[in-house]
């Protein structure tokens, strides 16, 4: 579904490589997770991969589509929620979604299925300029499924919402993917990539350090971690220790056999460890 | 792509009708042609006022009627008031054989100058057809302020238009909608076309109405259709460059007032520079728009001057409008 080989971008105002010769392919009906700090070049991928930055250096092709030729017949196939909320706020919800189904060629959704179907019903026929934060980017997210899209990008889609909206999007990215949307998910929320993405790619610095499943990754870099809080001299201790060490497993056993053992919890390297393990970097 | 850029232009019409002063600016010129339409009459009224005292002989009074428009008083405290007021009306009194003449004494020389020879005519018994020389009229039946006034409407409306689609692309800016707009199958081009329709139909119909309003209807309609389609592209050009250099609504608003200047500079210039000097003006494609409408609404337009006219609008405004069409597309990307 998208295929990027020796892909570069700079910018005209800065002689550094926004992204420096990157290469994925990303398969039909795939959930693929961009994770990166800001300014590590995700969004000039995203914009070059929807078009909306031109091609410079490489070979790009989007849902059938050379990206060297514009074609704009391919964003019938392509939908796009962008981590700010861009809705026409004199609109009122209904409005903004109808405005946009019209400029597609193929058939869409009705507005007041996907208004309804991202928590905003009774809201159809208020104005947009009256919504909150998340509810400006909830009618985002929606907008960017009205045509039926076959490759959709997601740019922090979770962002700026509470747990349970939340939960409801994830839940529709999950409903898209079982009926084989392919996704590419932009984020810095190294949770939601792992619950959502089929394989991620750590960007740092416009380069791709890595490219493999949230499980590989977490077998490949994960240290097996335990933490226990136990009862030493009526002063409660707590030690992390690995289950891959000898040194650490005998100490465990002391642990147990000779103190009082208040919590003792397994811990699995987190996906955003490993991309500290592996970039050096913080995502923030 | 014709029903897409419709599309957009439903959606901006939508949108404006929401907005005070898109709404404002869709409606005020043809409120201004109302005004102009209600008032010019009374501005082009040249006539000189006379008061006049009842007691005065009927002769008198008829005569000075036929020159004049004149009011009659019972008294002559109430002529003195009258006199007093603060428009242009000058009294004439009889006193003893002859009369007297009022006066405020701030009026127009021409004021005294005409009630003066005016009686004196007829206190000589002349009358008109004792005249000796001929009247030739070149039929020239359109009052001069009414048409100057319509005509920098039309100027007035053409920037205003603009100014609706400065508002609309401001508006695509604060709501960040163009990158929304750009993952659509629209291509840019039908994307700025579409942009283009509320702004250029506003200005098409608030020029037709401001021009039927105050009650040209005579004129050659090709010829205002054609130069209103000028005048179109003129808004364009006003419009989207103000739209993409400015971040909010004031900056757009404070953007076109500027652009007042060359338009009042060139309707100034028209007016006011004697034949030798017109040519400083002949860059401005405002000069000769309003010299082409200030033809067509004299009726005195020919078509080679018409076209001539539309050419060279045509041509400034298309070069400002391609050398700018880079940063156009940038500022909508």
């Amino acid at each position: 579904m998208i295929s990027v080989k020796n892909l570069s971008h700079i910018y005209s105002n800065n002689d550094k490589l926004a992204i420096n010769d990157i290469s994925f392919e990303i398969t039909k009906g795939e959930t693929f997770g961009f994770l990166g700090p800001s300014g590590a070049g995700k969004s000039t991928t995203q914009g070059i991969l929807t078009g909306l930055l031109k091609l410079q250096k490489g070979n790009v092709h989007v849902a059938g589509y050379n990206m060297n030729k514009v074609d704009n017949k391919r964003f019938n196939k392509i939908g796009v929620s962008f981590e700010q909320s861009n809705v026409y706020s004199k609109l009122t919800a209904k409005e903004n979604l109808e405005f946009y189904r019209k400029l597609f060629d193929v058939p869409t959704r009705e507005p007041e299925e996907l208004i309804k179907l991202v928590g905003l019903e009774g809201k159809e026929n208020d104005r947009a300029g009256s919504f909150s934060k998340g509810m400006k980017h909830r009618l985002t997210f929606a907008r960017s499924m009205i045509n039926n899209p076959e490759l959709w990008f997601l740019d922090e889609p979770t962002t700026g919402l509470d747990p349970t909206i939340a939960a409801t999007i994830k839940e529709i990215i999950n409903g898209q993917k079982a009926k084989g949307v392919t996704t590419f998910l932009t984020t810095h929320n190294m949770y939601i990539a792992d619950e959502l993405c089929d394989r991620v790619a750590f960007i740092i610095d416009g380069q791709i350090k890595l490219i493999d499943t949230p499980k590989n990754l977490k077998l490949l870099y994960g240290k097996k971690l335990v933490d226990i809080e136990f009862i030493d001299n009526n002063e409660v201790k707590k030690e992390t220790l690995k289950l891959i060490d000898d040194n650490d497993k005998k100490r465990m056993y002391e642990i147990i056999n000779k103190y009082k053992i208040q919590t003792m919890h397994s811990k699995e390297a987190t996906l955003e460890e490993i991309f500290i393990q592996v970039t050096g970097r913080g995502l923030i | 792509m014709i029903k897409k850029m419709f599309i957009i232009f439903g959606r901006d019409f939508l949108s404006s009708r929401r907005d005070a002063m898109a709404v404002y600016i869709m409606v005020v010129p043809l409120i201004m042609a109302v005004l102009v339409a209600a008032f010019a009459p009374g501005l082009n009224d040249t006539t000189v006022n006379i008061a006049m005292l009842e007691s005065d002989s009927a002769e008198h009074i008829e005569y000075i009627e036929q020159y004049a428009k004149v009011e009659v008083f019972k008294n002559i405290e109430e002529l003195e008031r009258r006199v007093n007021k603060r428009d242009e009306i000058a009294g004439i009194i009889p006193l003893g054989d002859g009369h007297e003449i009022l006066l405020q004494g701030n009026e127009a020389d021409i004021i005294e100058m005409y009630a003066v020879l005016l009686n004196s005519f007829y206190e000589l018994g002349l009358t008109k057809e004792e005249t000796t020389a001929t009247m030739i009229s070149f039929g020239r039946t359109i009052p001069p302020l009414k048409a100057k006034l319509t005509n920098m409407l039309i100027s007035v409306t053409v920037m205003l238009s603009g100014m609706l689609i400065a508002i609309s692309i401001v508006e695509e800016k604060n709501d960040d909608t163009i990158n929304a707009v750009n993952v659509t199958p629209i291509s840019q081009i039908g994307f700025i076309l579409g942009k283009s329709l509320l702004g250029s139909s506003v200005a098409m119909i608030s020029i037709i109405g401001a021009i039927f309003i105050t009650g040209f209807y005579n004129v050659n309609w090709i010829m205002i259709v054609i130069i209103g389609f000028c005048s179109m592209i003129l808004s364009l050009v006003i419009g989207f460059l103000q739209g993409i250099n400015s971040d909010d609504f004031m900056e757009a608003a404070a953007g076109v007032k500027m652009l007042m200047l060359p338009i009042a500079g060139s309707i100034a210039g028209y007016e006011l520079l004697s034949d030798k000097w017109q040519w400083t003006m002949y860059w401005s494609p405002f000069y000769w728009a309003y010299k082409a409408n200030d033809l067509i609404l004299a009726k005195i337009a020919d078509w080679p001057t018409i076209l001539l006219c539309t050419g060279l609008v045509i041509i400034s405004s298309t070069v400002v409008f391609i050398l700018f069409i880079p940063k156009i597309r940038k500022g909508l990307s």
